[in-house]
């Protein structure tokens, strides 16, 4: 008898089979741009028009960190929530409109990217993914990020509601973990939210569509600051879930402490938001002292990732030392370094830990100078989102695509040699980056290398950091492939059963062992709360004071004019001069 | 709730390093100085930076002993001026701000780097010790054509460096016994009085002057040569103030059919359009 998600929750593994597969069609176009831009850059290979490569960094940026991370995010908290409530949503007509809304949002975000590649149709959003305004896309684009967004509230509904129907059936029982981390992570999300929701429905929509004149810059950028940083936890946490949920098990042991599971994610509610500013040390605008309350906030946001890096540590050496592993270091040897999805939750732990580091620098509010906007940051980007999160994703798919089928895992042994794979890609090319970085190398540019200097390398050269990025770009990208070719061949791999049982031991330390006032949601929302308006109403007010709700005069800026009558312009402006 | 003793003291390390690290940052904030970009500079509407007393002529200007302010503007996909030149061995506070869309102003491989929002003034006061040459690049992605948007900041020597300027108005070409009249402006932009020599090469014949240009200020001289002892021809002159030279050609006519008339004119902007690449002359030939 075999005992997969899937026999026991069939109609529900169909749905998060489907979020899957929309997340990895996203990941495959989004490693394919990927390849171009390190190509591009490098001028190894310049298949594109360099106006062009924007079209693919924004799709780049859009399909990886918006699409592929959201969708996998849903299906991996409908298993978490299913699972451990061990019941459905109340009805599924409501959890198939939920994803039917972020497919819709998708495809016209989707669409108003890709038209930027024809000049057939007159649509374009070359706005990369944080659309900062005077820049201006397509009506569409926004549209569709915001029909994608409230797709994911109601999903969050959806958990909620499930939640409380479960809490009806179980009345005074803790919230089993997968679920409280699942809540906590939506309540993150729908406080941080609003900020993009605001920023594009009042602001930027109705200026795109030409209801309002003129947008405040520097109010639109906050609100998605406000935003852009709870997001980067929002493609975390499901990892962590998995880090926390599925390592330990694969790891032949247990979760080292449940108690601490939940202080990190409630942790993550209240210091997830009240942090954006850090995005904007170098903005003008904005007094020095909102920054600097930013940063502490930041680097006390350090917090739980400390923990977690203990939490995750600590159940690996149980698991080891169960499976007879011995000695100080000894016992890394006992654990499963032959299971891919061990292999590469392990790797991309390691690589996220390294990030974490470089996102201190980051946080560094004067130190940030050095390394702003410069490619230093998608080396960051990469290490900590393309790497913690998506190679966790990668990992996580070998065991959970197995029982979201029914079906054995196909070619486990090139699985172990994908996420390898990955790993050794992603060093070189960050590598490269954060060096390239250093020098000041600027990010989101088709052409780095400049008429007018030339940078300073201390050690090496710019055509060695360029053959690495190129060549860990392309590692990167043959990995993906191999992972989605084995997605595929599983998919189809019909006449086999999965080995693995899907049960998830208990934790060393249980739920009992904290108080229940972790389980009291209502707080953790109120003092979340009360942190966000601490650290951004007067911030908000006086960008709104100095600049206007709908700012100054400053026309749009559309980037959906053809490259040609910009170049016309540009060269007029010139001669003007 | 129960808290293992090895996660106990794991907590603690880590807000003892959470703590290390914001003292570390504040270390340079208050103890090194290094301020962030802020709100100190009023808003500033694009379409008005035109007739801005600052930005209207971007360029750096001299405020203090070793102390300069400099004006920039970005714009998709310039920079104005594209090259900043200012001396070693002094203090200076950019200005910056945009005419459209967001764009940054990043000086490679420093940490001289803010992001210029439209509508907002970016400052940014940077000690330069040493002479050396930057690139300016705009690291915030601005439209297609964002990596074509490149500067030049120059922190020459000391001693090489100035803010003269140096314009000629001469006649182009004169009657045979009348004379040749050569107006010489010299401004000084800079806070010392400049003391230097004016010299006409014209000829054989080399005419010079000692002058004493006051800060902000321009002296004129007036040079005046006997086109007779120069004879019937075309002669090349060249006036020269330190490192800045202009030149032309006079021609020595027996008889020229309209004398007065619109000749002045043609002059003056003869004299105007050297104006400027003088300017620019200055700056490289070290
Ligand atoms: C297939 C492998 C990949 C390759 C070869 C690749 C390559 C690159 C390169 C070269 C850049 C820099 C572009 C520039 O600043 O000019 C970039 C930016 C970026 N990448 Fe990737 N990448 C890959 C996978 C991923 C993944 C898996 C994620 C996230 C899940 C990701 C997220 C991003 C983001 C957010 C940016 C910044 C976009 C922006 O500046 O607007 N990438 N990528
Ligand atoms: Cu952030
Ligand atoms: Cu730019």
């Amino acid at each position: 008898m075999s005992n997969t998600f899937v026999d026991a929750y069939p109609k529900q593994a169909r749905i998060i089979r489907q979020a899957f597969l929309t997340s990895f069609i996203a990941l495959a176009i989004g490693a394919f741009f990927g390849l171009i831009q390190a190509l591009h850059r490098t001028n190894i290979l310049r298949a594109i028009e360099s106006p062009t490569y924007y079209t693919v960094l924004t799709g780049h940026g859009v399909f990886l960190v918006i699409t592929f991370t959201i969708f996998f995010l849903v299906g991996v908290y409908q298993w978490a929530v299913t699972e451990s409530l061990e019941r459905g949503p109340v009805d599924m007509r409501f959890t198939w409109g939920w994803y039917g809304l972020m497919l819709t949002g998708t495809m016209l975000a989707a669409f108003a990217i890709l038209a930027g590649f024809t000049d057939a149709i007159d649509v374009s959003a070359d706005v990369l993914f944080t659309f900062y305004a005077p820049l201006q896309g397509h009506p569409i684009f926004y549209i569709g990020l915001v029909v994608f967004v409230v797709g994911t509230w109601l999903a969050g509904a959806d958990w909620f509601r499930t939640w409380l129907a479960w809490k009806g059936e179980n009345p005074g029982k803790r919230i089993p973990l997968p679920t409280f981390m699942v809540l906590t992570t939506m309540i993150m999300w729908y406080i941080s939210s609003i900020g993009v929701a605001v920023a594009i429905l009042a602001f930027i929509l109705p200026w795109s569509i030409g209801i309002v004149e003129s947008i405040n810059p520097t109010l639109t950028r906050t609100l998605f600051w406000y935003f852009g940083h709870p997001v980067v936890y929002f493609w975390l946490l499901p990892a962590y879930l998995m880090w926390y949920i599925l390592l330990p098990k694969l790891s032949g042991g247990r979760l080292f402490s449940d108690p601490l599971a939940r202080v990190v994610f409630i942790l993550f509610i209240l210091l997830s938001t009240p942090v954006g500013i850090h995005h904007q040390y170098l903005d003008p605008g904005i007094a020095e002292g909102f920054k600097y309350i930013a940063m502490t906030n930041t680097m006390f946001l350090l917090l739980p990732s400390l923990l977690t890096a203990f939490t995750v540590v600590a159940s690996m050496e149980h698991g080891a030392r169960q499976r007879g592993g011995k000695g100080y270091f000894g016992w890394l040897k006992a654990l499963p370094w032959r299971e891919p999805a061990f292999t590469g939750m392990a790797l991309a732990g390691m690589v996220f830990a390294f990030g974490g580091f470089t996102g201190i620098v980051n946080a560094g509010m004067n130190i940030n100078y050095l390394v702003h906007n410069s490619l230093w940051v998608p080396g960051h980007i990469h290490t900590q989102v393309g790497t913690a999160v998506a190679l966790t994703f990668m990992a996580g798919s070998y065991w959970l695509i197995p029982q979201l089928t029914g079906n054995r895992l196909v070619g486990r042994g090139i699985a172990l040699f994908q996420v390898v794979l990955w790993f050794v890609g992603i060093v070189i090319m960050t590598n490269a980056m954060y060096r390239g970085g250093l020098i000041g190398m600027p990010r989101r540019t088709a052409e780095p290398e400049y008429e007018g200097f030339n940078y300073e390398v201390a050690a090496g050269s710019v055509g060695e950091l360029n053959a690495q990025v190129a060549l860990g770009g392309t590692l990167l990208f043959v990995s993906t492939m191999i992972f989605l070719a084995l997605m595929i061949l599983t998919l189809f791999n019909g006449e086999s059963e999965p080995i693995d049982n899907r049960t998830i031991p208990a934790p060393l330390s249980g739920p009992e062992d904290s108080p229940p006032v972790l389980d009291n949601l209502k707080l953790w929302v109120a003092i979340a709360a009360v942190l966000v308006v601490l650290a951004y109403v007067i911030p908000l007010a006086s960008i709104v004071s100095r600049g206007g709700l709908f700012g100054p005069d400053i026309g749009p800026f559309p980037v959906f004019v053809e490259p040609v009558s910009l170049l016309i312009e540009t060269v007029l402006v010139s001669i003007g001069w | 709730m129960k808290i293992h003793t090895y996660e106990k003291l794991w907590l603690v390390a880590s807000l003892v390093l959470i703590v290390g690290f914001i003292a570390t940052i504040t270390y340079g904030s208050v103890a090194l100085g290094i301020t962030m970009v802020g709100d100190e500079e009023p808003t500033i509407e694009p379409d008005e930076i035109s007739d801005d007393e600052r930005f209207g002529e971007p360029r750096v200007e001299q405020v203090g002993e070793n102390e300069y302010e400099a004006y920039v503007i970005a714009q998709t996909f310039i920079f104005q001026p594209e090259t900043i030149e200012v001396p070693a061995d002094s203090e200076v506070t950019f200005y910056v701000t945009s005419r459209d869309v967001i764009h940054s102003f990043s000086v490679v491989g420093t940490n001289t780097n803010t992001m210029v929002i439209p509508g907002e003034i970016s400052t940014l006061t940077v000690e330069f010790d040493e002479p050396d040459e930057y690139g300016i690049v705009c690291n915030e992605y601005c439209g297609d054509f964002h990596h074509t948007m490149e500067g030049q900041l120059h922190v020459v020597p000391e001693d090489e460096f100035d803010m003269t300027e140096l314009a000629v108005e001469a006649d182009d070409e004169v009657e045979i016994d009348d004379d040749a009249t050569f107006e010489v402006a010299v401004e000084n932009r800079q806070l010392e009085a400049l003391e230097t020599t004016v010299a006409l090469e014209i000829g054989d014949e080399t005419l010079e002057e000692d002058v004493t240009v006051d800060s902000q200020m321009t002296e004129e001289t007036t040079f005046t040569v006997d086109s007779a002892d120069l004879g019937e021809g075309d002669h090349d002159w060249t006036v020269t103030v330190d490192d800045y030279e202009e030149s032309g050609t006079l021609t020595v006519a027996e008889d020229l059919e309209d004398e007065d008339g619109n000749e002045d004119g043609d002059e003056g902007d003869g004299g105007d359009d050297g104006d400027n690449e003088t300017d620019e002359e200055g700056d490289t030939d070290e």
